[in-house]
């Protein structure tokens, strides 16, 4: 069995691609599982293949005769040294012994010389690889955030548009004649059942009173109510209203005044409307 | 290159017009023929070697550094070396083409990763920009070239049938010579996309030209 790992090892094997620990990890993973030679293999005949979707072009035919006249000639098999007279030396341990001994110190030391050398270059190739890993997780991290940040924005865009698109404005006009200079404009948000209401210039109003914002729906016997408000010295007046009712075809908006608090159902002078 | 039972429905795609998996046994014997008639010294069969294959390791050598010069002295190391280790040639692990052709691959990766303009070079090197016209051979009627045609087109096939990611990322990984952070730097992906994408593409492309290379 060959997990898909072994199988991303294989592959970026077949294309040299593998370095360091990677490579190490690969070549410990080929001696024990007995599956894995078979697909590197494979992997390693296929790829030269990818090889041939190049365009094919036809080389200089200066470059034949070239390498032909460049073949070296075949190396002979090495000559076979002439013996020479055998010469017998009489083996004495005594001799050797310091020798042999030298000899077996240097290769212990080579030996775990190398290893040492080995497993150093191996840890600084595993931190490497941790450390690119941690980068590139870090990197999608950054990468998502952005694109959360990304598409946030423009969902806010696209609903903002969708709103702009949807809002309905109406001009209140004064009803009564004793403030001609009252301005009174809602802006209605259907979808999101809510508006703005901005008045300017409206008279200043009894501490017993308030002024009470109505929507008109068809649907509905009476007006719906919007809530209350008060006015500045100046008149000024900015509120956010949402009907207490859902409304859905809204055709007009009327300001009265009532009494402190509001009424149900209005009772007071109109002073104020305007439709669509 | 060893061969395979189908194993993919995908390979019906790759058999259209291109050689038989006999036809392919054949001749793969045929080159590794002349491969043991190198390694004895015949000059004779390392032209018929050279008539061979030129054509595709020229190919992929220009294909790689993108300059005729270059190439030519990469196909020239590459003959030199078929001369020379042609003994170390063994016919049971894969074909003479797919030696050669790695062979040649690898040579010219080296001689890419040592240029002094590299980073010039590797911007070239992205696949979709060949940057020369693939032009007829001069003997476009020899069975050999018929034959190698077809197994570039059976290639092609296969190579077509990948997703357009694994194919840019198989190929990149083949003539690039980048390493696969610079793989995945150049496709602008993360890494583990990348190996993925090389993994799903390669062993494909096994199952599609299985008994075809």
């Amino acid at each position: 069995m060959i997990d898909e790992r072994h199988e991303e090892l294989a592959s970026l094997h077949a294309f040299d691609l593998l370095e360091g620990a990677e490579l190490a990890a690969f070549e410990s993973a080929l001696s024990t599982n007995p599956e894995l030679p078979k697909l590197v293999e494979d992997l390693r005949n296929t790829a030269p293949a990818i090889g041939l979707t190049a365009p094919l072009v036809t080389p200089r035919p200066e470059l034949r005769a070239r390498i032909l006249a460049s073949l070296p000639a075949r190396a002979a098999s090495p000559a076979t040294p002439a013996k020479a007279e055998a010469t017998i030396i009489p083996f004495r341990l005594a001799l050797w012994t310091g020798w042999a001994a030298a000899a077996c110190f240097a290769l212990v030391s080579a030996y775990f010389g190398s290893r040492y050398f080995a497993a150093t270059s191996e840890t600084l190739a595993l931190r490497q690889d941790i450390e690119l890993t941690r980068i590139e997780a870090q990197s999608s991290r950054q990468q998502i955030e952005a694109e959360r940040i990304l598409a946030t924005r423009q969902i806010a865009d696209l609903e903002k548009a969708g709103d702009i698109a949807n809002l309905k404005i109406a001009r209140l006009a004064d009803l009564l004649g004793n403030s001609p200079q009252a301005v009174a404009v809602a802006v209605w948000n259907p979808l999101k059942q809510e508006g703005v209401l901005t008045v300017e210039k409206l008279p200043v109003l009894q501490n017993d009173q308030d002024y009470q914002l109505w929507v008109v729906d068809p649907a509905y016997t009476n007006p719906v109510n919007g809530g209350v408000f008060t006015v500045d010295a100046k008149g000024l007046a900015r509120v956010q209203f949402r009907p207490d009712q859902s409304v859905s075809a809204v055709t007009t908006f009327a300001i009265s005044r009532e009494r402190k608090g509001g009424v149900p159902k209005a009772e007071g002078p109109i002073v104020a409307a305007g439709t669509f | 290159m060893p061969t395979q039972g189908p194993t993919s429905a995908c390979m019906s795609r790759a058999s259209e017009d291109s050689p038989s998996p006999a036809d392919v046994q054949a001749q793969n014997r045929a080159d590794a023929e002349l491969l043991r008639k190198i390694a004895g010294g015949d000059r004779d069969a390392f032209a018929q070697i050279y008539d061979r294959f030129s054509r595709p390791l020229y190919s992929v050598a220009l294909r790689i550094l993108h300059d005729a010069n270059e190439a030519e002295d990469i196909v020239h190391d590459v003959f030199i070396s078929l001369w020379n280790k042609a003994p170390d040639f063994e016919p049971t692990r894969g074909s003479a083409l797919g030696w050669s052709i790695t062979l040649t691959r690898n040579r010219a990766i080296d001689r890419l990763r040592s240029r002094r303009r590299r980073s010039e070079l590797l911007e070239q090197a992205a696949p979709a920009d060949l940057g020369y016209e693939e032009n007829p051979p001069d003997s476009a009627t020899s069975p050999g070239e018929l034959w190698l045609k077809e197994k570039a087109s059976a290639v092609r096939r296969a190579i077509t049938d990948l997703s357009a990611d694994q194919r840019a990322a198989v190929e990149l990984a083949f003539f690039g010579g980048l390493t696969q952070q610079e793989i995945a730097a150049r496709l602008q992906q993360p890494l583990g996309t990348v190996k993925a994408r090389i993994r799903r593409g390669l062993l494909k492309l096994r199952d599609t030209l299985a008994g075809r290379l």
